[in-house]
């Protein structure tokens, strides 16, 4: 009996490991390498969408999907996710960036055959920005003109003399007030509408957006999928919840949906009413919702699909996958860092902060996340042409320690003494997620090592952890980490021009937020980075965060997948993707798209 | 018989209110919202989004308002897939758990009290051995680890099934699923089976059958079964109830679009409404499973009467 156990544990373990190394030894690539029949492209899109109504689905999962069914005025470029003309042919920006004029193809249609008009850009950032439709993402239309007083119910202040409008004194724009604010003697509050926020139909041809102060970024986020433009008409005839299904819903991207089953898949059709559709190579696109990295894996392994999501490969595989012709790795628009709570002792002490920060070892920590490279300045390095390189707290523990004996943690003779620091006052704490778990610890280690100190470990579910961190609930030092919105680096620093939000640290300081401003109304885009990077520099010496690594992209695509890069966000025009089922040609560069 | 289905039935009301009611106190115990993410929302929008869902409203209108929904079986819409209503995602996902579930129920009872009855009827036999061993084995192995090893050599070692998705009931994709699911159930029913049937075999009537000259299939299989399988019968009840409503290991391993992986991901997205349309769901189904046991306990053996 036991040797029959034996013989078939065996066979088992044997047909895996044939699976595993033959197939990838062979050919340099992961499992099976057959095209599919035809230009049907199935891709692994991540967890369940949200919605298909796109102001809705605020993740990336959600977002790649959108870029098959929907288009703004400009996409993300396959390469360098810069700001690539989608339904706009050129635009126009104003000397101080307040003002982007977009002129429109005048060949633009919808699925159905409508005309696609400014009007209907118009609309669709009213859509988005109503109260009463709740976005999520509204927050990132918030630089145009009246689009967060609108979204947050609020109010303009009117003298009821004059007649005139209360004006912001830095913008020179109304100024606005939130819902719950009592009007002072002789004002009135009049409520922001939709037709105030800083959008404006110049001709059916031509739309402006209006900012209410310099934003030289917002070009590059004019890709994200808020902007995108919707159908009026089918969202008013079948509301908010029902247009997006199958049978009813209208799009205006290079592909059309015509089947969605949550959990399961969504297929889209090349559309022939795009106005690019003659250069649209893909017949269909088959998105599979998908979570376990695994599973993701196995499915790719076996050829049942033909490219992955980023960050798909589970770590301990790393060491495997990495030497494969599949894998795509590429520098990435994202960032690991601690955020530091320095309302609580002893780490309102900045001496006390730098000293944790000195004593990481983060080429080490880099080594051991294997798709990372080490970061101490803020700003992912190397990802924004012409961004002065930053530099932030080296490896030095023996500093660290005499930083910490400053701090009043040191014996008789002036050296750092452990057993003095209050080490229950100072946790990690992080979300119980792959990989974060090991990260958490290798952590620890360094700062026992380094300075001899235990942090103990505090593992919180995702929801509960985001919700201590925001909060400032949390002591001491927790995880943070953020992939940019756009190609700009003020999608990373703009996290710390509010005292709350994204930043959990306690930390905030008028002059940061000058600093940015006046590097956004810089017009010389070399000379805004250099600005950017002084407030960049003043992040670093509040010692509020401690920034470790900089990732890298991490996932895999067939050999025969064309035209699809690993960019820094990982944000993919389908439209240029196709199937190579000529083995020769793997290897050739895809023919350069033209806008 | 009549008035103990009616009676149960109706008592199924109250236990799924308190269920409900727990699970919703449970919820808001949690800390963190269906909006919370890693990246933070100005106060503003968190402002409008519980404006939207009515979760500015004080605790007892929303209580009540859940009372109310539970009471109707019409549990509003999603937070976290807009639109849709919770109704639309149990029907659409049900199908699919009750298809795999009702295919491994099916398997574990066939396999199970086959090879049971086997090794109690041919007793400390190599057969006996055998089988013993096995669900054991198929006791000891975890979902989490099995499907994994089934995937290994079945789908990636000699690409005969697809290692994940779902093609619907006839398809290949089933068979993964079903074998990884029903395994630790077809073990213990084995086991249960066996010893039920040992029981039996040893007691007075069947050496009365036995002493009528009655021969040995009749004996096994009209006498003794039936008393046999009675604890085999309490675990099918629950088991069914558990097959049918999802696995959250198994469905998340195959990324099959069933009630687990539902259930599961509406937890970690704190999706209210979801949440306690599943659950009440679930707990709906592990009551009626219950009574089907309950009466089969009266048909097989003639002891029991309500």
């Amino acid at each position: 009996m036991k040797s029959a156990l034996i013989v078939v544990a065996g066979i088992a373990a044997g047909l895996a490991l044939q699976g595993c190394i033959s197939s990838s030894a062979d050919s340099g690539y992961f499992g099976k390498t057959d095209p599919p029949p035809g230009q049907v492209f199935r891709y692994i899109s991540g967890p369940e969408v949200q919605s298909l109504d796109p102001p809705v689905g605020t993740g990336q999962n959600e977002g790649r999907v959108y870029m098959a069914l929907y288009e703004g005025l400009v996409i993300y470029d396959p390469k360098t996710m810069g700001a690539y003309p989608g339904i706009a042919e050129k635009w126009d920006i104003n000397a101080d960036f307040t003002e982007f004029t977009f002129h429109l193809r005048k060949t633009a249609r919808f699925s159905n055959g409508d005309p696609i008009t400014a009007e209907d850009f118009v609309w669709s950032l009213r859509r988005g920005l109503d109260p009463k439709f709740a976005a999520e993402y509204a927050y990132i239309a918030y630089p145009i003109l009246n689009a967060e007083g609108y979204n947050s119910g609020g109010s303009f202040v009117r003298d009821k003399v004059t007649g005139q409008f209360e004006l912001e004194p830095a913008t020179h724009t109304r100024r606005f007030v939130t819902s719950d604010a009592k009007p002072e003697p002789g004002k009135e509050f009049v409520p922001i509408r939709a037709e105030d926020v800083g959008v404006q139909a110049v001709d059916p041809a031509t739309v402006r957006y209006t900012m209410t102060q310099p934003s030289p970024y917002f070009l590059g986020m004019m890709a994200h999928q808020f902007f995108v433009v919707v159908h009026r008409k089918t969202i008013e005839k079948y509301g908010n919840a029902n247009w997006v299904l199958p049978k009813n819903i209208v799009t205006s991207g290079p592909f059309h949906l015509t089947q969605w089953v949550p959990y399961d898949r969504i297929v889209a059709l090349k559309d022939p009413m795009y106005w690019d559709a003659a250069n649209v190579r893909l017949e269909e696109i088959r998105f599979y919702p998908a979570e376990d990295s695994t599973t993701m894996m196995n499915l790719y392994k076996a050829g049942a699909v033909d490219a992955l999501p980023n960050h798909c490969v589970p770590l301990p595989w790393n060491d495997f996958i990495r030497p494969l012709k599949d894998y795509m790795d590429a520098p990435e628009e994202g960032n690991f860092y601690l955020q530091i709570n320095i309302t609580r002792a002893p780490m309102n002490d900045i001496r006390v902060r730098k000293a944790f920060s000195l004593s990481l070892n983060r080429e080490a920590m880099a080594k051991f996340r294997r798709i990372a490279k080490p970061l101490s300045a803020f700003i992912p390095n190397g990802i924004y042409p012409g961004y002065p390189a930053v530099n932030g707290d080296s490896f030095d523990p023996k500093r660290a320690k005499q930083l910490l004996a400053e701090a009043g943690y040191g014996d008789a003779s002036g050296n750092f003494d452990p057993s003095k620091f209050p080490i229950d006052k100072v946790e990690f704490t992080f979300n119980t997620v792959d990989p974060w778990r090991q990260v958490a610890e290798l952590l620890q280690s360094q700062w026992k090592q380094n300075l001899g100190i235990t942090v103990s470990l505090k593992g919180m579910e995702t929801r509960t952890f985001f919700t201590s961190r925001n909060k400032l609930e949390y002591q001491g030092l927790s995880r943070s980490g953020w992939f940019g919105d756009y190609m700009d680096p003020y999608t990373f620093l703009s996290l710390f021009q509010t005292p709350t939000g994204n930043n959990g640290t306690g930390w905030w300081e008028k002059s940061y937020v000058d600093k940015l401003d006046d590097a956004n109304r810089t017009r010389d885009p070399a000379e805004r980075f250099r600005k950017l990077a002084v407030a960049e520099q003043q992040l670093l010496e509040s010692g509020a965060v401690i920034p470790v690594w900089v990732t890298s992209t991490d996932w895999m695509k067939k050999p025969y997948a064309k035209g699809m890069y690993p960019n820094p966000g990982s944000m993919y025009a389908w439209k240029f993707v196709y199937i190579e089922h000529d083995p020769a040609k793997w290897n050739d560069p895809a023919p350069e798209a033209k806008p | 018989m009549l008035r103990f289905v009616v009676r149960r039935l109706l008592s199924t009301i109250p236990m799924v209110l308190i269920v409900v009611s727990l699970t919703w106190g449970l919820i808001r115990l949690a800390p963190g919202s269906f909006y919370t993410n890693e990246k933070a929302l100005p106060p503003a929008i968190e402002q409008n989004l519980r404006a939207k869902y009515g979760l500015d409203k004080p605790w007892y209108v929303q209580y009540e308002r859940m009372i109310a929904n539970t009471v109707r079986l019409d549990f509003g819409t999603s937070l976290k897939y807009e639109g849709q209503s919770v109704n639309a995602i149990l029907w659409r996902a049900f199908p699919v758990s009750a298809m795999v579930g009702l295919l491994a129920y099916s398997l574990l009872l066939l396999v199970g009290i086959t090879s049971g009855l086997f090794a109690a009827v041919r007793h400390n036999s190599k057969w006996d051995y055998a089988s013993m061993t096995l669900s054991m084995l198929g006791i000891s192995i975890p979902t989490f680890v099995l499907g994994p090893i089934l995937v290994l050599s079945f789908s990636l070692g000699l690409y005969w099934f697809p290692p994940a998705r779902w093609d619907g009931f006839a398809t290949r994709s089933a068979v993964l699923p079903v074998l990884t699911l029903s395994v630790i159930y077809m073990a213990y029913i084995a086991r249960l089976t066996r010893s039920g049937m040992l029981e039996v075999l040893r007691s007075d009537y069947i050496r009365t059958a036995r002493a009528k000259g009655l021969s040995e299939p009749a004996i096994v299989l009209k006498h003794a079964f039936r008393g046999g399988i009675i604890p085999v019968v309490s675990l099918t009840g629950p088991a069914l109830a558990g097959l049918i409503t999802g696995t959250v290991v198994v469905e998340r391993i195959f990324v099959l679009p069933g009630l687990g992986t539902y259930f599961i991901n509406a937890n970690l997205n704190r999706d209210e409404p979801l949440i306690l349309g599943i659950v009440a769901f679930i707990s709906i189904t592990i009551l009626v499973c219950n009574l089907l046991v309950d009466i089969a306990y009266a048909y097989i053996d003639p002891r029991i009467r309500y």
